[in-house]
């Protein structure tokens, strides 16, 4: 998937997304990303072209987010240390270090 | 540990309107989990079926806003972003906000925790891109993502046919919808709004599986036979990065099992479901629910429920109560789910209330009838063919024009000779179902206004395509002008000949107006073949490899020329320098038999 503001909404014939929102800067897997004030940690990570959150705890399959409001826990990742946070409904924040849940790290 | 008179789990419309209770003098608290208050309403960018009274006509979104600053007014406490995680058979609840857990002692507890997106077990079916149909939802309409670009949606019920709707709206194609009935479980109207958007719904069919490198890149659907079964050999590839599930929802009653109330498993209300009486108590006295935890409806029904949950919970604790308000409220719910839509809903409730109905017409889809409308003024006609619980035309006709009557699901009817032609009603439906015509607008031209919330908006003046009620094209129309509604609803009035003035029901707008064609026969324009040549295909049979230039029936005679001349343009060089291309028989259109005779 391309990357960048493309997956972005800029038009859209019934909604209003704010165009000047504040930047917020954070790393997944040690790479720097940009998000939006008002992302998720799910929303942010889609919004630049990743798609597998962790890959699972048996067989190493790659998972995504699949419920995006906090039922599902398909979308558990490492942030700032802690596992298996919720990132479809964990807010964004400045300097937010997010990794793929991998146990055998 | 704090005490309170009743609290409500959940902040989506059936809690919201369970703070009636508030409103009669108790002291009530809500807790909800989501990042904003309004449940499910929130992503909903549709205008909503059901009365005008409860908010029918209005866009989710809208609808969410206003009940969450009732909210606020009622002095009821709020704590949002936080999750309730028991009921203890004392009543204590405990709940964690900020990663501190907390304990309550309501005196009555109303459990509106609303319902879950189903699973569908398919090979792969874990793969990035496959998504529930809400999540997809959630993230496009609040937070402004595009999670894909090619979908495939899996069920042709309404959050199916709406999500798809939507998703189409914010530029994300929707390549077909797959429902393994043979008939479309969603409401008519919403079917038509994306068959005019040109979206096959394949009946009898599955998905059977997803393949790609780290996400979705095709998925495989398959052919069921009679029993739903895989028929072998029938498989069909889509090239899509997007899987949409949307095969139902069911309850979200863990606290509810936890705390011990009985529970009874009823398909058609979405599986295990809470036993409860009328006034939505469970087994335990100071337990009662509403919404979809209740079994899976609709939100006008959800708010209903927590009304009524609110109040007998108020009302419990010995708050003095205004009967008729309950009454109507209650009376007003079996209207509802009095239609044919509401069949399965009824069946649902009379396993677990224990009651007969009578009535058991199904959801037919009825003809249209021949129309009696006047020709020479501007009348709307109304494409809703199925007894649905939704009357916003009627409420919104100033002049009495419409009428529904008092069985909400009955269909409207329009008395053309009170109607003044002000086309209210058509930027009102919320099927979008209402188109404004005026066939005698000249001698060989009709105007047509259709309801239209796309992008790009047709502009006056435009040449754009006229489409019909599958999604194709019959002929060119000129845009008059667009209307536009408060509510972003739009009425986009267009000519078109007489003679397609009962096909043409959607518009447009043309990708590649302005072009110059190069080679008719394949639709070639000059933008492409420049793009190609600069992208390295500088010969005449390189193009017409690549772009079928040449390729029509007039084995190039238009073209070839003028394609040369732009190669020599874009490259420098001079028109003999160049390959002309190899020339094949025939010259002519010759059919194949023509040969064999030979
Ligand atoms: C795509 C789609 C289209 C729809 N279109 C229509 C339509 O046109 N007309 C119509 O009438 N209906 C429509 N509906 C249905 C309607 O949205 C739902 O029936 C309605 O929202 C149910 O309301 P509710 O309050 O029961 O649940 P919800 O709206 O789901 O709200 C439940 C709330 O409880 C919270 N919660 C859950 N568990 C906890 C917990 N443990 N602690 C704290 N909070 C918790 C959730 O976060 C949520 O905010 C549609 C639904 C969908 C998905
Ligand atoms: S066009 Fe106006 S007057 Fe006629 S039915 Fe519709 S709302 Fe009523
Ligand atoms: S025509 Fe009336 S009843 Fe039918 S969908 Fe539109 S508003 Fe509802
Ligand atoms: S995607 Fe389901 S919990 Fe986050």
């Amino acid at each position: 998937m391309k990357e960048g503001s493309f997956v972005r909404i800029e038009e859209h014939p019934i909604l209003t997304f704010p165009k000047d929102r504040r930047k917020i800067e954070f790393t997944f897997e040690g790479k720097k990303m940009v998000g939006y004030e008002g992302d998720t940690i799910a929303s942010a990570l889609i919004a630049q072209g990743v798609k597998v959150f962790s890959y699972s705890h048996k067989s190493k399959r790659p998972r995504g987010f699949f419920c995006a409001v906090g039922k599902c826990s398909s979308c558990l990742m490492m942030v700032n240390g802690i596992r298996n946070v919720r990132t479809c409904i964990t807010p964004l924040k400045d300097g937010m270090d997010i990794r793929r849940n991998d146990e055998d790290e | 540990m704090n005490e309170c008179d009743i609290l409500v789990v959940g902040g989506g419309p059936a809690g919201i309107s369970a703070i009636r209770s508030a409103k009669l003098g108790a002291d009530v608290v809500l807790i909800d989990d989501g990042l904003k208050l309004g449940g499910q309403l929130i992503k909903q960018t549709h205008k909503f079926f059901g009365s005008a009274e409860q908010f029918a006509g209005m866009r989710g979104v809208d609808i969410a806003n206003k009940l969450v600053s009732e909210l606020y007014e009622s002095g009821t406490k709020v704590l949002p972003g936080a999750t309730v995680l028991g009921i203890y058979e004392d009543g204590v609840v405990n709940y964690s906000k900020d990663n501190v857990v907390r304990e309550i002692k309501p005196k009555r507890t109303i459990v509106a925790t609303g319902a879950k997106e189903k699973n569908l077990l398919f090979e792969n079916n874990d793969l990035p891109g496959v998504y529930g149909a809400g999540a997809v939802q959630t993230l496009v309409n609040v937070y402004g993502i595009k999670v894909g670009n090619e979908v495939l949606m899996i069920g042709a019920g309404n959050i199916g046919l709406i999500v798809t709707y939507q998703l189409m709206q914010a530029g994300i194609h929707v390549q077909a919808i797959i429902e393994a009935t043979d008939h479309v479980g969603g409401y008519d109207v919403h079917a038509r709004k994306v068959k005019r958007l040109g979206i096959p719904i394949i009946f009898k069919h599955s998905i059977k599986r997803v393949d790609g490198y780290n996400s979705v890149e095709e998925a495989i659907v398959v052919k069921l036979d009679d029993r739903f079964n895989p028929i072998p050999g029938t498989e069909k590839k889509f090239r899509v990065d997007t899987v949409c599930i949307a095969v139902g929802l069911s309850p979200l009653a863990e606290l509810l099992w936890q705390a011990g109330c009985e529970m009874k498993y009823i398909p058609e209300l979405g599986g295990y479901v809470p036993v409860r009486d009328e006034d939505m108590r469970t087994s335990r006295e100071d337990i009662f629910v509403a919404g979809d935890v209740a079994g899976i409806e609709e939100a006008t029904s959800a708010m209903l429920e927590g009304t009524i949950a609110g109040t007998e919970a108020a009302r419990s604790l010995g708050y003095p109560v205004e009967d008729d308000e309950l009454e109507k409220a209650k009376s007003y719910l079996n209207q509802l789910r009095a239609g044919p839509t509401g069949k399965k809903i009824r069946i649902g409730l009379e396993k677990l209330l224990g009651k007969r109905h009578s009535f058991e017409t199904n959801a037919t889809i009825h003809k249209p009838s021949k129309s009696t409308m006047p020709k020479n003024k501007r009348v709307p006609v109304v494409e809703c063919f199925q007894e649905i619980p939704c009357n916003p035309c009627e409420a919104s006709c100033p002049f009495d024009a419409i009428t529904i009557g008092k069985d909400i699901n009955a269909r409207p009817s329009v008395d053309y000779s009170k109607c003044t032609g002000c086309g209210i009603c058509a930027l009102k439906c919320p099927g979008l179902a209402i188109f404004m015509i005026t066939e005698d607008y000249s001698d060989s031209e009709s105007l047509l206004e259709i309801p239209y919330e796309m992008l790009p908006i047709p502009r006056p003046g435009d040449i754009a395509d006229g489409i019909d009620r599958d999604g194709n094209f019959v002929c060119e129309v000129k845009v008059l002008g667009v209307i536009k509604g408060k509510d972003k609803t739009n009425l986009v009035r267009i000519i078109i000949p007489k003679e397609y003035a009962d096909r043409v029901r959607s518009v447009r707008v043309k990708e590649y107006k302005n072009d110059k064609i190069v080679c008719r026969c394949e639709d070639v324009t000059e933008k492409e073949i420049v793009e190609a040549i600069r992208r390295g295909y500088t010969s005449f049979d390189e193009l017409k490899r690549l772009l079928r230039v040449g390729m029509g029936p007039c084995g190039g005679k238009n073209c070839r020329e003028e394609v040369l001349k732009i190669i020599a343009r874009e490259t420098g060089k001079s028109v003999e320098e160049l390959e002309v291309g190899t020339y094949r028989p025939p010259t002519k259109p010759t059919p194949f038999s023509a040969f064999k005779n030979e």
